[in-house]
């Protein structure tokens, strides 16, 4: 077990290592959330959208953008490998479940960052005000994990494909939908105040993620090892 | 041979009758605008085909990579064709039953979301399997997705309308949800529903049939 | 109720040319296969 862990952190540290170096999926990630972030505070700004539907449009405006960011970064941890022929020499070097737990955690490391940023950010310029923000910050965790897991298997399906940009975005967005329109739900409602509807988007968001990381983990390595 | 024969002439007949019952032995129902509750007759069961194809084509991917037998991915691929020209096919009767209804082609209502992200997913199989040249990668990968797109649409179809409901009440009513309907409306519905289903396995056999024999011709190339 | 009447007809047509040709299809692939 503890081996496993310890594979899974030194791949985990090695992407971040190369991800720090050459930049290009934080490159992705962040030019594209803080492009739009910037386009949609200026054209909508805190001031154009009635009190009443705030809530909802401004979990729509948050989500979209955390996603689209994620669709735009995340699937270069195995793409990069499969670019730079590194992928045989990790096949011999660790045991596929590491790999798939180090590049999870990579993704995650890149959601959180990501939300780190951006989330103040576009409540601070969109005037977004969260009445529960306990509930809030644990849709993110949640949500974001629930992200990563998803988008860590399409992303290792996709590096053994041909026609790689795309078919990321085509693939994932199916999966994401549906948790796509829970998380707005719950943020809607945890703008507002109703704790109900926090408690049942974070109840559907971790069994989803809970499901998908067991699925993931059972099949990455029929993937991984093709 | 014979024995084929009849069944499919059999089919011909079944559906025969449902359509004309669906006209005439059938009052129009309560509840739905003039004679828009007939659509319904075609359109529960293209819906139904389009989730029935999509769990054979994830039980057929299953075994494919319990068995690697090239056999279970044709299955899954034939199947989720016709999925998704099923799919299809119910959300234009949807939408059509829609705009009756309730004046919008298009609602996002809970089941017309849930049928669209079914769409979406087939179209991502077929992209993915059009993606990749080598047949047994690209059989365990699309296996694999297959796989995964399945275990989110339970979520779909049972949690989202749950969720869905508390935040925005909407004024659709979720017209299978209406417990008024007769007898007669009933029976047609199984009828189509099993007219249905038996349309749907006569095309999968087919469909499967020629993948077979494509592949022969391919090997016997090579 | 004409409007009915030939909407009926029309999904009968369909439906038969529908299975005429994959009927037909069904025989070729028989061929193709012995």
């Amino acid at each position: 077990m503890s081996r496993l862990l310890a594979e899974a952190m030194a791949v985990a540290a090695k992407d971040l290592r190369t991800e720090f170096r050459t930049r290009v999926a934080l490159n992705a990630l962040g030019l594209f959330a803080l492009t739009v972030l910037a386009a949609v505070s200026y054209t909508v700004g805190p001031y154009r959208i009635t009190a009443e539907d705030r809530p909802f449009l401004l979990a729509v405006l948050l989500w979209i953008v955390i996603f689209f960011a994620a669709l735009a970064g995340l699937d270069r941890s195995f793409v990069k490998e499969e670019e730079s022929h590194t992928a045989p020499l990790l096949r011999l070097a660790a045991s596929p479940t590491a790999v798939w737990l180090g590049k999870l955690g990579f993704n995650l490391i890149l959601i959180y960052l990501l939300m780190a940023i951006l989330v103040p950010l576009f409540c601070i310029l969109m005037g977004y005000k969260i009445m529960l923000v306990g509930g809030f910050v644990l849709i993110l965790v949640v949500g974001g994990y629930a992200l990563a897991v998803i988008t860590t298997i399409v992303a290792a399906i996709i590096a053994r494909a041909m026609t790689r940009g795309a078919l990321f975005s085509v693939l994932s967005l199916p999966l994401l939908l549906p948790l796509l329109i829970f998380l707005i739900q719950g943020t809607a409602g945890a703008s507002v105040g109703t704790s109900e509807t926090v408690v049942n988007t974070l109840r559907a968001v971790l069994s989803m993620g809970g499901i998908m990381t067991i699925v993931s983990a059972m099949l990455f390595p029929v993937v991984w090892s093709d | 041979m014979r024995v084929a024969d009849i069944l499919k002439l059999l089919l011909l007949v079944w559906l025969a009758i449902v359509i004309v019952a669906a006209f005439l032995y059938v009052r129009p129902a309560e509840g739905f605008i003039g004679e828009s509750s007939r659509i319904v007759f075609f359109h529960v069961p293209m819906a139904w085909i389009a989730v029935l194809a999509f769990l054979v084509s994830c039980v057929t991917s299953v075994m494919y990579l319990k068995r690697r037998e090239p056999k279970d991915d044709i299955r899954a691929s034939v199947s989720a064709g016709l999925g998704l020209l099923f799919a299809v096919l119910a959300t234009t009767t949807g939408s059509v039953f829609a705009r009756i209804m309730w004046n919008a082609y298009w609602n996002w209502d809970p089941r017309q979301t849930s049928i669209t992200i079914l769409l979406l997913i087939y179209a991502a199989y077929l992209a993915l399997r059009g993606a990749i040249d080598d047949p047994e990668r690209r059989a365990s990968l699309s296996a694999v997705y297959a796989i995964l797109a399945f275990v989110t649409v339970p979520f779909l179809v049972f949690v989202v309308p749950r969720i869905y409901w508390s935040l925005h009440p909407d004024t659709i009513i979720n017209t299978r949800g209406a417990n008024e309907f007769d007898s007669r409306y009933t029976q047609v519905l199984m009828a189509s529903l099993v007219g249905f289903t038996g349309l749907y396995v006569w095309l999968y056999t087919i469909g499967c049939r020629i993948e077979t024999i494509r592949q022969r011709r391919r090997q016997e190339v090579l | 109720m004409t409007d009915l009447l030939g909407i009926m007809v029309v999904t009968l047509m369909i439906w038969v040319g529908l299975f005429a040709y994959v009927y037909r299809l069904d025989r070729k692939v028989s061929r193709l296969e012995d």
